[in-house]
This record gives C-alpha cells, sequence and structure tokens, in this order.
C-alpha cells in the first residue's frame, strides 16, 4: 500500500483548527459526512466552510462550535427537515460569521483560484442587496459592448474534502453520478482530501478512465470509510437514512453523543 | 369537501406555468416544483424539457423522493446536466422557465431569502437564495411559490432583497399573481381559488394589487387529478404546508 491511503483520524488530523474547507457534495447527497464527524470528535475549531449548498455538515459542525466563519449560498437539512438549527443559532447568536452568497458566485471564485486569475465574472446579481453587502465590483466590458458584469475575488480554500465512490492506491477517484461542484472546487483548493467508499485497482479505473472526477496526482490523502456519506446518500450505493438523520436532529448533547456513536466509522471501530 | 385539498392548489398552479417546448428547472429545497414538473410530465401532452439539480434530464420517477436534490431524479437519465451546465444555460438565457423559493415576496417578484431583522444581527437567520441573486435575472421566465400566504410573507418592502429580476408568476395556496417583467409591472391577481374572494385574497397580502382582471382558477383536469393520484406522494407534499393555515379566522 501506498502512503497515500491514511485512517480517517489521520485524515482529520491533517485540517488544522483554523483551516478554510470545501466539502463536497449537496446538501444530503455524496457529503464527505464521516469526515466531518472526525472533525468534530477531535475538537477541531475556528473552521471556515466553503459550500454552495452544505446543510447537515455545517449543521454538525455549529452545534459542535466548530465553525467561525462560513461562505454559503443555500443552507438547510432539506428533505423535509426545513433549516439547519444549529447553524442558524450560530448565526443568530454572532458565533458564525457568515458571508452570503449565490452558488454561483462560489462557484466563480473557486473557478478564478483554479485558473489562476485574482477575480471571476459573474452573470446577473444586479438588483440583489448581496452586491452591496459583499462589496463585489463590476467592470466594464473592455472590449467595448457596454455591458457592465459583476467580478467576485478568487475563493482558494486550505482543503477540498470530497467523497468518492472508489479510489485506488495512488488516489484517483471515481464518482459516480452528479459532480455537484466538485470539479471546481477540487481545482481551486490547495490540497485536496478523499474519503472513498471502495479501494479498487488502477485497472479497473483505467477502464472507464472519464469517470475519474480527480487524478491521483493532485491528491494528498485518501481513507477508505464504507458509508462515509451516512446518514446522506450515495448514488447508486444508499439512498438518505431519514430515521437517522430525524435523530442527528433531537436537541441536546446525548443526542449528539448518540448520532456520532451509530454512525457507521464509529460502528466499525467497535467491531475492530 | 373543498376542490383543492393540502398541496394541490400550489403543484398544479405551478405545473401550469410551464409552456410547450421550454427548458424548465427544479432546485435544491424544492419539493413543490419538482412534484409540479413531474405532474407535468404525466399530465399534459406537450413536450418540454425538464432539468433537475440532481443533474437528471427528462427523469420521471416512479417514486417522488423526500428531497429535491435525491439521485432518484438522476436516475435512468441518459446524460447528467450537472450543475456549472445549468447554471451557465441560465445566465446565456436559454433556461426558459426557474422556479424559486422565498421567506417575503413584494409586488416586483423580488424576494428575501436570507434574513428577517437587520442582515448582520438577523432575528431569523433563513436558508439563503440558493442560485437566485444570479438565475433571477438572467433566465426568461422566473416562478415563485410560497405556501404561507400572509401580511408577513406578500410584503410591500422586503428587509432584504436576496434576488430581483424576471419573475412572471406567484403561487401561493390561494392565489396566483402574474406580472409582465418587461414592463417592469407590479403582480397583479390573475387567477383565484373559486371559493376565496379577491377581497379576502387582499387581507391577507401585504402588498397592493390590481385584481380587476382575476378570474376563478380553472378546475382541475382530469389528466391533472390522474397524474396527482400516480405520483401518490400527499403526505410529503402536505409536509411543505404551513400548519393549521386557515383564511378565514386564525
Amino acid at each position: 500500500m501506498t502512503e497515500k491511503i491514511v485512517s480517517l483520524a489521520e485524515l482529520a488530523r491533517s485540517i488544522p483548527d483554523g483551516a478554510s474547507i470545501g466539502f463536497g457534495g449537496s446538501f444530503l447527497h455524496r457529503g464527505p459526512f464521516a469526515l466531518v464527524r472526525e472533525l468534530v470528535r477531535r475538537g477541531a475549531r475556528d473552521l471556515e466552510v466553503i459550500k454552495a449548498s452544505p446543510g447537515y455538515d455545517i449543521d454538525l459542525l455549529a452545534r459542535a462550535h466548530a465553525v467561525s466563519r462560513a461562505k454559503t449560498g443555500i443552507v438547510a437539512i432539506e428533505g423535509g427537515f426545513g433549516l439547519a438549527p444549529a447553524y442558524r443559532r450560530a448565526i443568530e447568536d454572532g458565533e458564525l460569521k457568515l458571508e452570503e452568497h449565490s452558488c454561483m458566485t462560489i462557484a466563480a471564485g473557486l473557478r478564478a483560484a483554479a485558473a489562476g486569475v485574482p477575480f471571476a465574472p459573474v452573470a446577473g446579481v444586479f438588483g440583489s442587496d448581496l452586491l452591496e453587502l459583499n462589496q463585489w465590483k463590476t467592470v466594464a466590458d473592455p472590449y467595448g459592448s457596454g455591458k457592465e458584469t459583476v467580478v467576485v475575488p478568487a475563493i482558494a480554500p486550505d482543503v477540498a474534502v470530497i467523497h468518492a465512490n472508489e479510489v485506488d492506491a495512488r488516489g484517483n477517484a471515481r464518482v459516480y453520478g452528479s459532480p455537484h461542484w466538485d470539479h471546481p472546487l477540487t481545482r481551486a483548493a490547495k490540497r485536496v482530501l478523499v474519503t472513498a467508499e471502495r479501494l479498487v485497482s488502477s485497472e479497473h479505473l483505467a477502464q472507464q478512465p472519464e469517470l475519474t472526477l480527480v487524478p491521483g496526482f493532485m491528491v494528498e490523502a485518501v481513507a477508505i470509510v464504507s458509508r462515509g456519506a451516512w446518514p446522506g446518500s450515495l448514488h447508486p450505493d444508499y439512498e438518505v437514512d431519514y430515521q437517522a438523520v430525524a435523530a442527528y436532529l433531537e436537541p441536546g448533547e446525548e443526542a449528539l453523543a448518540r448520532h456520532l456513536a451509530a454512525a457507521p466509522e464509529a460502528q466499525a471501530f467497535v467491531r475492530a | 369537501m373543498p376542490e383543492w385539498r393540502g398541496a394541490e392548489y400550489v403543484v398544479v398552479n405551478l405545473a401550469r406555468a410551464i409552456q410547450p417546448n421550454e427548458v424548465v428547472f427544479s432546485g435544491v429545497n424544492s419539493v413543490l416544483p419538482m412534484a409540479a414538473c413531474i405532474l407535468a410530465k404525466r399530465a399534459y401532452d406537450f413536450p418540454f424539457t425538464y432539468l433537475s439539480v440532481a443533474g437528471g434530464v427528462d427523469v420521471v420517477p416512479e417514486r417522488l423522493p423526500r428531497s429535491s436534490t435525491d439521485p432518484a431524479l438522476l436516475a435512468g437519465s441518459a446524460a447528467i446536466f450537472s450543475n456549472e451546465d445549468f447554471y451557465d444555460l441560465a445566465t446565456r438565457g436559454k433556461l426558459d422557465l426557474i422556479y424559486l423559493g422565498a421567506a417575503q415576496i413584494d409586488a416586483f417578484g423580488r424576494t428575501n431569502v436570507s434574513a428577517i431583522g437587520e442582515w448582520a444581527h438577523p432575528k431569523v437567520r433563513l436558508p439563503g437564495g440558493g442560485g437566485a441573486a444570479v438565475m433571477m435575472p438572467t433566465a426568461p421566465r422566473v416562478a415563485l411559490w410560497r405556501t404561507e400566504h400572509s401580511p408577513r410573507t406578500l410584503v410591500e418592502t422586503l428587509e432584504f432583497v436576496t434576488a430581483a429580476g424576471n419573475t412572471v408568476v406567484l403561487v401561493t395556496p390561494y392565489a396566483v399573481f402574474e406580472r409582465d417583467p418587461a414592463k417592469n409591472e407590479r403582480l397583479h391577481l390573475a387567477t383565484h381559488r373559486p371559493d376565496v374572494t379577491p377581497a379576502e385574497i387582499a387581507a391577507r397580502t401585504g402588498f397592493a394589487f390590481d385584481a380587476a382582471r382575476a378570474v376563478p382558477t380553472p378546475t382541475m383536469s382530469k389528466h391533472e387529478r390522474a397524474a396527482l393520484d400516480a405520483i401518490d406522494a400527499f403526505d410529503l407534499l402536505d409536509n411543505e404546508m404551513p400548519k393549521n393555515q386557515t383564511l378565514r379566522g386564525a
């Protein structure tokens, strides 16, 4: 085995307090949720979350007082559960400082960082109070169309963490289904970490290289975590565990402890 | 028994916003528009393209998922139309109709999905507008929905403008409002539930509107009824509606 395969705990320890982290997936779907829980278990503090549509992940970090800053576009538990309660409380209490985006403005910032330019244009935004709130600038078309375009600054997360279906020992990561925003995210971040459902051979990935979302040379480390997107879904392997989401949303420290103990990676540890 | 039960009025009237041959998009946190697109696929005989935020193209699942981002809206799709693809499609003006939700909506179809109270020190932090600020001014037609029809949700002045742009229709549990964005005009009452009067709707609405052209909403067609029954997700849809909302009293 090469040095890229590490334990989930080692992966979480490699993310220092104060880091800005871009999480893959969207809402309850294909998020690197085992890693998020492991950050809570290691007592992470002062993190920044960068994600267009977080939910369970940012709510869990807010509940554990691990997150102090965020760039988000829309935040909810979704799946009929409504708003993310701990995230909401953290903002209303002033514990979490939000930079409110419009999803595509985060993607544009990531694209800028990925392309190595200091800012990127994004359509629309005019008429929204987000323009003044974020002090985003506009530029006149230097080629003379007369059109004014909003530009947003580059966003380069310290770390990107995505959950993949399959990974080989060299870190090549295959994803089935929607890439969500994981493509620009993994190109923009300074470091890329992967959790993956299964370890597979490089020959297997080479049969359909177009399914590899991140090539191994860009990936620093990988942890193999079965059911790593729980309680969310991983297409096509498993669906959302709505009972577990409901149990997570029960208030109180005990409910949180029960949720963390019920997670697949904690169960695997107990069995080992 | 009333003609329209629970979420039915909202779902069917959101479906009716779709025009033949349009490319239509339903996003995250949007169970009712997701149901509307699937209803339209089953009930209407004209073609249109249904893009879901899950990445699927024209996927009509057997069972409605609880999340409008669910991979069930991708399963069986012959293509994956990714986030970047549908944002670019919207911003170059080729995404004909999009659905957007909001906490507060004003007479010009602008939305607040950000905060109640001062943005920096909110009384209530709302979810945020998703891609609304980018899509609303660029997609040609925007359909809004709001499941609570009250003076605190349909307001004259928004506490924060999350997004503004090409709103053409607003559907609530009682009424369908319309406007022409090219004229930058206010929403007017287009149709209303037959058992609710325009005066009752005005009493429940925080912005003034013209009701001169208002007519009762057309009865549900047998194709729409059959499609709703086939979707068979009444608990899921009604869960999106506010509890104990009554027009009279409350």
